[in-house]
């Protein structure tokens, strides 16, 4: 069984109702880092809305080990394009604040135990920061002190610490200059490789796009007037060479097909 | 500096600017002086426009003499227990205990406008009729509150409720109607359920805004308070101003509503420094 099934899902908004997703059905196995790409307004954010649960279809369904979830909860990490963190609590508060939520209750903070275990979770938390790269001297600054970059990289370690199955995150990149989207994208795809969580990676950048998952999938629409549907789904070679990058997404822009991941590790 | 006057990029330096923002109140004092010495200088009885030295006296009467309603208390004894049994300390006392009740009451109307704004169905049950609630001129109703519950404080607490609640409600629903959905969907993937996130995320997220908003509304709970107590009562500062006004005791009213500007600028003062203080990063963005 694979780790989130999709069935035949249509979405509408609006009325008369605007198609968006029509009839789109993908399987993901555990572990795949998968990168949904399409143009602006083609519904990849709406697809993964779906995996998070907090939107419904208009028909068909959204199965996570089987299970038809109906609010997003913590198997699912999610890291958006904005407003990632909680503006109101330090670096380190919001790294702890899914361990902490989870294990107390709203009068948790009146038990010694709460101290004791917070110890704990500050210090885990500490380490991830310093995985994504940042010191000790973030851990109190509160994300409007932070750059985007690093906003980023703590929304990053906020929804690895829970340690979901999947991470869920929408162009999550897409808002930071080059040199550093390039960095990101280094450290996702190392926390993938250490941490083994499906990864299901919105973005409208065919170079992330391919830089990054083992698997691309492409929603584009017919006609302007039908909704999307999952025009190529595609394995990427792991590793995809830098080099080969441009001609592919030549390839893959110009919808003139796609190598193999046989294919591309033979070319070089 | 006329130069920069009217320039939207004027960078005023600090004396300028501190020369500014005093002039009108150097203006109107000065202006004020110039009327009382004129009037007085033709009618040495004028009571519509006291004098400084007039004002100070009544001033001094009222914070270090015995209230007129409780001539057994000693008219002797320290500066502090000559306060403590003076008409000013004793009005204030009732219009501050009665301004508490209120800021108490403001509670419940933060924590339904959060769950109006979060909850769908708390929003569509409460919704509409606070909208209406809200459009009830308060001050209208007060016969009715003396009828339906006494001229005791119960009446001037329930004005304020009626007059200044459905503002704050609407105030909360509306800010936490404004936080991001990403944050309460990014709360719920990372464990916390419905009263977590309305309480560890979104209460703390709006609170300084809701602080922001109460303090603009202070007026309008002064207000209400001071229409009740004009009305019906037997203590507090409106009802002293009320009192004073039928003898014409300007030397006294004019300190008393100096007395409550400044009053109501030190609660204004102590919510912004809480404020800051309790959110810091709501001044970091």
């Amino acid at each position: 069984m694979a780790l989130i099934e999709i069935d035949d899902i249509s979405v509408a908004y609006g009325t008369p109702p605007r198609s968006v997703l029509e009839g789109v059905g993908l399987r993901i196995e555990e572990g795949e880092f998968v990168c949904l790409l399409g143009q602006t307004g083609c519904g990849k954010s709406t697809l993964l809305r779906l995996v998070l649960g907090s939107e419904k279809p208009l028909a068909g369904r959204v199965l996570i080990d089987g299970v038809e979830h109906h609010q997003p909860d913590r198997t699912r990490g999610y890291v958006p394009q904005r407003y990632s963190l909680f503006p109101d609590k330090s670096v380190l508060d919001n790294i702890t604040f899914g361990p902490e939520v989870s294990e107390f209750s709203l009068f948790g903070h009146l038990t010694p135990r709460y101290y004791r275990r917070r110890r704990e979770l500050r210090s885990e938390a500490l380490d991830y920061l310093r995985r994504i790269g940042l010191g000790e001297s973030d851990a109190a600054k509160y994300p409007d002190q932070l750059s985007g970059g690093m906003q980023q990289r703590v929304a990053i370690a906020q929804a690895l610490i829970t340690k979901p199955r999947i991470l869920l995150m929408d162009e999550a990149f897409s808002a930071l200059d080059p040199g550093t989207r390039r960095g990101m994208q280094q450290l996702i795809r190392d926390l993938w490789r250490d941490t083994g969580t499906t990864i299901l990676f919105v973005t409208h950048n065919t170079q992330e796009a391919l830089r990054l998952g083992t698997r691309v999938i492409v929603l584009a629409k017919e006609t302007p007037e039908r909704g999307s549907r999952v025009s190529l789904d595609l394995p990427v070679p792991d590793p995809c060479f830098e080099e080969e990058i441009p001609h592919l997404v030549q390839q893959l822009e110009s919808g003139a097909g796609w190598k193999t991941a046989a294919d591309c590790k033979s070319a070089v | 500096m006329s130069v920069g006057f009217f320039l939207i990029h004027a960078k005023p330096h600090r004396t300028p600017a501190m020369l500014l923002s005093w002039s009108l109140f150097v203006t109107g004092i000065a202006l004020y002086l110039f009327v009382a010495h004129a009037r007085h200088r033709d009618n040495p009885e004028e009571r519509v426009t006291p004098t400084i030295a007039q004002m100070a006296r009544g001033m001094y009467d009222a914070a270090l003499k015995p209230a007129e309603d409780d001539e057994q208390a000693a008219s002797e004894g320290t500066m502090v227990e000559r306060f403590r049994n003076s008409m000013l300390w004793k009005d204030t006392k009732a219009t501050s205990r009665r301004f508490i009740y209120s800021m108490v009451l403001l509670i419940p109307a933060v924590l339904l406008g959060l769950h109006m704004g979060l909850f769908p169905y708390v929003g569509a049950f409460f919704l509409r009729f606070v909208l209406f609630f809200d459009k009830i001129v308060a001050l209208s109703l007060l016969p009715i509150l003396f009828i339906a519950f006494g001229i005791d404080e119960l009446a001037k607490v329930m004005l304020i409720v009626i007059g200044v609640t459905p503002t704050i409600i609407l105030d909360t629903f509306n800010l936490t109607r404004a936080v991001p959905a990403e944050q309460l969907v990014k709360a719920f993937t990372l464990g916390a359920g419905d009263f977590d996130t309305a309480y560890r995320v979104v209460l703390k997220q709006i609170m300084p805004r809701v602080l922001n908003s109460i303090r603009l509304n202070l007026k309008s709970v002064m207000l209400f308070l001071f229409a009740g107590e004009m009305i019906a009562s037997t203590d507090g500062l409106a009802y002293r101003i009320a009192l004073l006004r039928r003898h014409m005791g300007m030397d006294v009213i004019i300190p008393y509503v100096l007395w409550v500007a400044l009053l109501l600028f030190l609660v204004d003062l102590g919510m912004r420094v809480l404020n800051r203080k309790l959110h810091p990063w709501f001044q970091e963005s």
